[in-house]
Parts: structure tokens; sequence; C-alpha cells
């Protein structure tokens, strides 16, 4: 394991270093608006920056953390301890990359209370890198929880019309799944004491104890329900069009791109390497619901009249795809579903963007109103369809090298399911271009109409860097995927053969008779 | 055998004392006097308890032992009544509360808290109580002139005399069965660990235990406590949702706590005290959830935080109980002493529809109510969040996994009321603009230190846990 780069603490200070920018603006005197969207503008990209660095510094050939930082925080387990593995690294990326972008994006369309948006944007952006990199179940869920405040006022000061129920029913939401997941984590903590007669909540010491079977299955159910409706798998989606909808374009942008990972993200770190015998038993009953959500979710986003609700279906349908990847539990699968996450965040970030641009131009998001576009705007026009041909998964884009990895993945574990899911590539292309030709196609719609200008410089400054990172990674997907292969087969060793191992919660048993621990596996 | 035992308690007995006689003697109109003794009571007790730690002293033949959960929880007392002071020194002489006997009677609460927190024998305990009930209802019947407030007070003191009825029929009960009020001896009738206490003595306990639910608020003794909270004044309400609770849980703790794990009768009970704490998170975050007054609101949540308590009573872990209590302290304290801030002279502003707005109108006291609803709503990384942590997880680590769940799933529903607040102050407009009182530095302080308190607790509670954990250690074995 490598050591920080010459003693600088640097995981902390990425994730960390939006926290600190947030504080700073909160000092900002009123009304200098300018001075705030610049200072946490400077704040993320300054994040972005530094993340770089973890990139370029990141070995990734161990499939161990890297970055590792750890020091005692409030005993007994609960200690700070953070790392990047090749698993986490990109999304750790992801919400660096796009978090000055949603930002940038908001420049004029956040005009009322500039300071709250910019100091929530920096909290959630924290919270969000501070998810990926957490290897401590505790400091996890602090993370996981303490993300959800920022999303929840950011949709409720800047949403739309039914901003207040939206995000209601979104923190009710991951609030119920999250609050089981706390009780699972206070078993899993109680069991492994029970064990091994130590404390520790460290993922990867718990990852090496194998539960008893029954605990395994409760456990699973609850850290599945947690991610399961964050992700979100059908039928547990019904947050989601609603926070979309109403929420500000940054909001929607990152809650699609980054946020719904952390529902996959949280599967693979958690709980199937924590419960590999559960996740095994009830993988085909998740994958069935995966399925239903990738042809639920297409058939949705085909009659919605708001092009928001139909990208925010659209992401029903593609996270059911990668969680079907992520319960194949093979090599190319699993590699395919960190990738399409990946993928999924830029063109879905990107499309949330494209409908913010028209948004903010004519404000009305039905389709209807729109038509012919594309003759006003021709630069948009090639931006928006390079974002649709990646989500669609077009070849020479990233989506199609992450869809055909997931494909080739679900194909091995289950021919059926695959041959189902792969409608999701006709689904896709039908609603995407389908929209497409309404929107910019056609005749215009109101010729006086002058509102439909094309982009300027801050708007392309916003959309060329995701364009750009589409096409690199459709073309080079090997220097992101080398970095993650022995991450993967890490992670997949996990969740098989283990040292067979009983420990109950309520069955008090002699130490040595309970557990193989970390310990006899020679760490 | 130490007359230094008894030392805080005199200190603030004596404080109440100088209060009150200076209050009746002196002419003048301002309080300044009676404040001033206060303050110098409640700093020498302060001492006095740092000063008696880790000397176990005791008096009475040991029926009333500084023991380290003692002298925590005195300090806690010691400073929510700083805290409700320096609230009042601008609140009551705005609404004719005579500042003089608010002290006074503040103290002499204190004392009973102490007494209660300190004693190991029932009928000294009876003593405390008495002491804390009869000055608490005092206190709520300051605003002589204010109907809710001279209601609560008679509300508070018939349903308080009743209980303390019931809390002696359950003393005589004790000592005609064992012949001793000591907690030791009235335990198990016996403390042989295999020996079953007889039915009638159980029965005693039963009817103390629910005498001291009463204090608490534990549903379904719980019908006094939101017209109480609600029609006291804003600082008293403070005093009463956080002190007599944290004296009756620490009752309860000893007396239950070794009890945890034992079969028998002795079980029986516990198990009525786990379905008492589902009962009252339940009822009492249902019914907050239906509130259109903060204050109203408020004061149904402690009811709900009574919940959360008893279950660390249930699975017999003081270090998160003691942890809850202060965590509770700070969070509980400053959402009022904001309510409080948010008043006019005379009036309360304390609707949902007077909160509307209040994140543009006053953005640092909406931000810090917002921080104590988050935390109070359990929400990392705030005290609140961790305070139920380790209740919680004590809870399952006992193996009361059904309770815990239950326990998230009432918190769940604390969530929804909580950030309804939040929403009314950052996601609505206001109608009106009530006037608010002018600068009110020493109210301020309070908001800010319980600000301080809930986000370092929450983050880094390093020293003060190693205390609580090390106090509470071979305490209960």
């Amino acid at each position: 394991m490598n050591a920080p780069i010459a003693g600088i603490p640097l995981v902390s200070i990425i994730t960390f270093l939006p926290l600190a920018g947030s504080i700073l603006l909160v000092f900002v005197r009123n009304g200098s608006d300018r001075a705030v969207r610049t200072g946490a503008l400077a704040m993320s990209v300054l994040t972005f920056g530094l993340s770089m660095a973890l990139y370029f510094g990141f070995n990734g050939a161990s499939g161990l953390p890297e970055f590792v930082e750890r020091a005692s925080w409030l005993g007994r387990g609960l200690d700070y301890h953070v790392g990047v593995d090749g698993i986490s690294l990109f999304l750790v990326l992801l919400a660096a990359f796009l978090t000055p972008l949603a930002l940038l994006s908001s420049w004029r369309a956040i005009g009322d209370r500039v300071k709250e948006f910019s100091v929530f944007m920096l909290l959630l952006e924290t919270g969000m890198i501070g998810v990926f990199v957490s290897q401590n179940l505790f400091l996890f869920y602090v993370f996981w929880e303490a993300m959800l405040i920022p999303m929840y006022f950011l949709i409720g000061i800047w949403g739309g019309r039914r901003r207040i129920y939206a995000t209601m029913k979104f923190v009710l939401f991951t609030m119920f799944g999250s609050l089981l997941m706390l009780v699972a984590i206070f078993a899993l903590h109680a069991a492994y004491f029970r064990a091994t007669g130590t404390y520790s909540l460290t993922i990867a010491d718990l990852a090496a104890t194998s539960f008893a079977p029954g605990l395994q299955t409760w456990l699973f159910l609850a850290f599945g329900l947690a991610f399961a409706i964050k992700v979100p798998l059908f039928p547990l989606h019904t947050w989601l069009p609603d926070a979309h909808v109403e929420a500000p374009t940054a909001g929607s942008v990152l809650l699609a791109a980054v946020l719904l990972k952390m529902g996959a993200y949280g599967f693979v770190r958690l709980g199937i390497p924590l419960f590999p015998r559960a996740a095994v038993t009830f993988a085909p009953a998740l994958s069935i619901l995966a399925v239903i959500g990738i042809i639920y979710g297409g058939l949705m986003a085909l009659v919605q009249k708001d092009m928001k609700s139909l990208v925010a279906y659209s992401s029903v349908s593609h996270m059911g795809l990668i969680l079907l990847a992520v319960f194949s539990l093979n090599f190319e699968a699993t590699e395919g579903a960190l990738f399409q996450m990946l993928n999924h965040g830029l063109s879905t970030g990107a499309l949330f963007l494209c409908v913010g641009i028209l948004y903010e131009r004519t404000h009305t998001r039905l389709i209807r109103d729109y038509g012919g576009a594309a003759a006003r705007m021709p630069v948009f026009a090639g931006l928006f369809l390079v974002s649709m041909l990646s989500s669609a998964g077009l070849p020479g884009l990233n989506g199609f090298v992450g869809e055909i990895l997931c494909f080739f993945g679900i194909f091995g574990s289950n021919k059926v399911l695959a041959g189902l899911g792969v409608s999701t590539v006709i689904l896709s292309a039908s609603y995407l271009l389908w929209l497409y030709r309404r929107v910019m196609h056609g005749p215009l719609k109101d010729p006086q109409d002058t509102r439909l200008r094309d982009l300027d410089r801050r708007e392309l400054a916003v959309l060329v860097p995701i364009i750009v990172l589409m096409v690199f990674l459709g073309l080079f997907p090997g220097t992101i995927l080398r970095k993650m292969d022995a991450s993967v087969s890490h992670y997949l060793d996990s969740t098989k053969a283990k040292p067979k191992v009983v420990s109950a919660l309520r069955i008090p048993l002699p130490p040595a008779a309970r557990v193989v621990g970390p310990a006899d596996r020679g760490r | 055998m130490s007359f230094m035992a008894l030392a805080p308690l005199i200190a603030v007995v004596a404080g109440a004392l100088v209060a009150l006689l200076f209050e009746a003697f002196l002419k003048r109109k301002d309080h300044q006097v009676s404040a001033t003794a206060t303050i110098v009571s409640l700093l020498v007790a302060a001492v006095l308890i740092v000063r008696s730690w880790g000397l176990d002293l005791a008096y009475f033949g040991a029926r009333l032992a500084l023991d380290p959960l003692a002298l925590i929880l005195m300090a806690v007392f010691v400073l929510i009544a700083a805290f409700v002071l320096l609230m009042s020194l601008e609140y009551a002489p705005r609404r004719d509360i005579n500042l003089g006997q608010l002290c006074g009677l503040l103290l002499l609460a204190v004392s009973g808290l102490m007494i209660m927190v300190s004693s190991t024998d029932w009928l000294v305990v009876f003593l405390g109580l008495e002491v804390l009930s009869v000055s608490s209802y005092a206190l709520t019947g300051l605003r002589r002139d204010d109907r809710a407030s001279s209601e609560a007070a008679a509300k508070y003191f018939l349903m308080g005399s009743f209980a303390g009825a019931f809390f002696v029929f359950g003393l005589a009960i004790l000592f005609g069965t064992s012949g001793d009020l000591s907690f030791a001896v009235s335990l198990s009738g016996g403390s042989g660990a295999s020996a079953p206490a007889s039915l009638i003595h159980v029965f005693g306990l039963a009817l103390i235990v629910a005498a001291l639910f009463f204090k608490i608020a534990i549903v379904p003794f719980h019908m006094w406590a939101p017209d109480v909270y609600q029609g006291a004044p804003t600082p008293v309400t403070v005093f009463l949702t956080i002190a007599p609770k944290a004296a009756g849980l620490a009752v309860l703790f000893r007396v239950l706590a070794p009890l945890s794990g034992r079969a028998g009768t002795a079980s029986l009970l516990l198990q009525a005290v786990a379905a008492a704490a589902v009962l009252t998170m339940f009822v009492g975050n249902l019914a907050a959830l239906r509130q259109k007054d903060v204050k109203r609101l408020l004061a149904y949540s402690a009811i709900a935080h009574s919940g959360y308590l008893l279950v660390a009573i249930v699975a017999g872990d003081g270090t998160s109980l003691v942890f809850y209590l202060i965590a509770y302290t700070f969070m509980n304290a400053g959402a009022f002493g904001v309510l409080a801030a948010l008043s006019g002279k005379g009036e309360e502003h304390t609707s949902l529809a007077d909160l509307a707005g209040l994140g543009r109108r006053h953005p640092w006291l909406a931000a810090s109510l917002a921080v104590f609803l988050l935390s109070l709503a359990g929400i990392p990384p705030t005290a609140g969040f961790l305070a139920k942590f380790y209740v919680f997880s004590a809870a399952v680590a006992k193996g009361h996994v059904a309770l815990a769940v239950a326990a998230v799933l009432a918190s769940l529903i604390g969530a929804a009321y909580y950030l309804k607040v939040i929403v009314a102050m950052y996601m609505q407009d206001a109608e009106s603009e009530p006037a608010l009182d002018r600068e009110n530095p020493a109210l301020y302080l309070v908001i800010f230190l319980c600000l301080f308190g809930v986000v370092q607790l929450g983050v880094w509670p390093g020293n003060l846990l190693v205390l609580i954990r090390q106090a509470l250690t071979g305490l209960f074995q």
C-alpha cells in the first residue's frame, strides 16, 4: 500500500476542501453574488485538480485501497479511515468533475440566495466524495446520511412548483432505507465483536468475516433496501421522477450523475462482499426487478411529456441495467457496471444540462412547446445529439463500451435476463431519438420567438468538457478499465470462498469456536 | 462518610435562599442581586462538583452518594440552570415574570434534582422528587397574568400530586414487604440473583416506576406534558423538558440496570419498560406530526425523546444514556432558545406561519434552529445522531433488535416534522413579519454555546465520551 504522497493526506484534503470552502463562503458579505459564485467555482475546480493527482498517483496493481489514511476517532471501531481503490477512484473523480460544471451551469439560473446555494453545493460535494472514500462503515454512514441535507435544501429552496413535496419525499424515502441499514450496522458491530472479541467497522475486516447465513440474510435485506431505494430499483423508484422534475438543473445533474451511483456502489462495496451468501441467494430476485426496471423505465420514458421526467425515467432504466450487471457477479459484468456508472453520470448529467439550457431560454420543459430548435441553435443541437447518442450507446462513444461489457457479462450468467435486458438498447434509442426529433427538428414552433439563442461561452464551457470525455472514454476505455482490473478481481474474490464461519447475533458461543477472523487469514 | 458530599447541594440551596430573601426584602425592582447570587452559587456548585470527582463521597449512611453518575448529572443540571438563567435575563422582565422568584425556584429545583440523582434510597429519592416538583409547579405558573401559564401550573400540580401519591403508595408496599427502602434490597426482595421477588413487591416497584414515568413524561403518563411545556415560560420549558427527565431516568437506571439480563418477575418489569418506550416514541412523534405550533411540536418531540432515552434504560447502558442526555440538553435548549429569541414583547411567535421566511429575515437564527432540528432528528454529523447511534446500538448489542427497529422507524416520523419546520423557515415566504425582541446578548450566548455543543459532540466528542465511559464502567456490574 503506497503511503500518501510525501505525507500529504490527499484524500482528506479532497474530501474536506469543499467543506472548508463552504464555511468560508458563509462569511462572505450578503449581496456579493459574483464573488460567491467565483469562490465556490474556484474551490470546486481546485478540488478537481487535486483529485487528478489522485488519478495519476493511483497504482491499482494490488486491488487494495491506496492513499489510505487512518486515525482513531470515536473508539470501538468507529475510526476515521479513508482511501480509494479502483472501484471508488473514478466515482470520486466523477463527483469532483461534475460539481464545478454544475456550479457553472447555474451561474444565471440561480439568482436568488446565491450564497446559500453555493454553500449547499459544496457541502454536497464533500458528502459525495466522503461516501466513496470511506473505508469504515460508520464513516460511510455519516457521509451517506449527511449528504441528504444539502440535497434536501437544493431541491426544497430552488426547485419547481411542487418542490416541497418532492424534497420531503426524497428525504423520507432515502432515510427509511438508511435507518434500517443503521440497525444492520449495529448488528454487524455487535456480531463482529462477539465473533472476534475486538471492535471493528472497517469494511475490509467485515468483508473478511463470514457471518451466519440467517444473520446474513437479514443484514443483506437491510443494506439492500437502503441501496435499492437509492439506485433506485423498481418498485422503489417513485421518489426519483418527482425529485428530478422539481430539482434545479445543478441538483438534477448531481442527483442523477452521482447520488444514484451510491446505491450501486453500496452493493459493490458493502452489500455483496459483506454478505456474499445472501447476495447470491437474492441475486435472481434482484436481477428480475432490475430487468423490470429496465423495461418499465424505458416505456415510461417513451410517454413522458416533460423532458426532465423523460430523462429521469431513462435513469431508472439505465440504472436497472447497471444493477443487472452487478448481480451477474462476474468480471466482465462488474467492470461493465462500474464503467457504465461513469457513463451514465456523464451522459445523464449532460442531458440534464441540455434540458436546463433549453429551460433557461423558454421556461418550459414540455416537449410539445418545442420544435425545430436546431435551426436556431446549431451548436447546441450537435452537443445535445452527442449526449443522447452516448446515452443510447452508440459505438465510438463511451456508452457503447459500458453496455457491451455489461451484456457480455450478463449473457455469461443468465441468457434470458440478458435477452430481456438488451431491450434497453432499443428502448433508449427510441425515446431519445424521438425526443430529439420532436424538440430539435421540424418546423420552428414560433418563428418570431427570439429566445432560442445558441450557446454562449459559459454554456460551452459547461458542455464541451463532458462531450470530450465521452469521446475520449469511447475511444480509450482502457485508461480507466485497466486501473479497475485488480480491484474488481479482488472484489469478486471476496464474494467467493471464505472460511466457513458461524456467528449469529443471539447465540453465545465460546470465542474460539465461532469465527475465523481476519487474524486467522494471515493479515 | 464525609460532610463534603453535601457541599454542592448546600451551595445551591444557599443560593436559592439568598435569591429569595433579597427578592422579598429588597425594594429595588431590578433583579441584579438575585441573578448574581444565582450565578455565584451555580459557579460554586460547579467547582465543588469538579473537586468531588473521583473521591466517592457519601453521607447519611451512604444513602446520598456522589458517585460518578451522580456527579456528571449534577454538572448537567448546573449547566441547564445556567442556560435557563441566561435565557431569562431579558425574557422575564418583558413578560412581567419576577426574575428573583424565578432564580430562587430554579435553584431549589436544582437541589431537588441533585438529591434525586445522588440517592440510593427510595425515601431520599422521594424527598428530592417533592422538592423538585413543588418548585416546578411554581416555575410553570410564573406568568401569573397569562392564562395558559396558570392553567399549565394547575394541571401540572394536580397530576403531579397524583403521581406523588402513587410513589408513596409504592414506598409503603416496598417497606412493608422488605423492611428496607434502599435500592439494593428493594430490587429483589433479597439480593440473591435467583430469588424471585414476590408479586406484591414487584407491584410496589411498578407503582414507583409509574410515578417516575410521570415525571419523565412517558406514555401513558404523559397527558400533562404538552400543555405544561407549551404553557410555561420558554426558559422554564427548557428546564422542564430536560432536567426532571434526566433525574428520573438516572433513578430508573440505578434501579433497573442490575435487572438487565435477569429472568423472572424482574424481566417482566423490563418488558413493560420496553413497551412503554415503543409507545412513547410513536405517540410522541405521531402527535408532533400534526402540530402547527413549533413550541407544542417541540413539546411532543420531548415526549418522543423520553422514549428514545428509555431504550437506553432497557439496554441497561449507562454510557449511551448519559451521552444522550447531554446531547439532548444542548439541542433542546438551543431549539427553545431560538424560539425565545423569536418572541416579541409579551407574546410568543412560535406558529409555523410565524417562522415562514425566517431564513431570509434572520439567517443566523434560522440556521441555528435548523442545526438543532437536524440534531433532534438524528442526522449526522450532529450530537443527536451520535446519541441515537449509541443508544440504539446498545439496544441491538443486548439483543433488543425489534426495539431498535421500532426506534429508528419512530425517528423517521420524527424527521418528517423536524424537516417541516425547516421547510417553513427556508422554503416558504413570510406572510407577516412579527416584531422581534431587541438584542438579547445573554440569550444569543446560550444559543451559540448550544450550537457549539451540538456540533462538537457530533464530530469530536472524544474527552466527554471517554469521561462517561470511565465513570460508568464498573458502576453497575
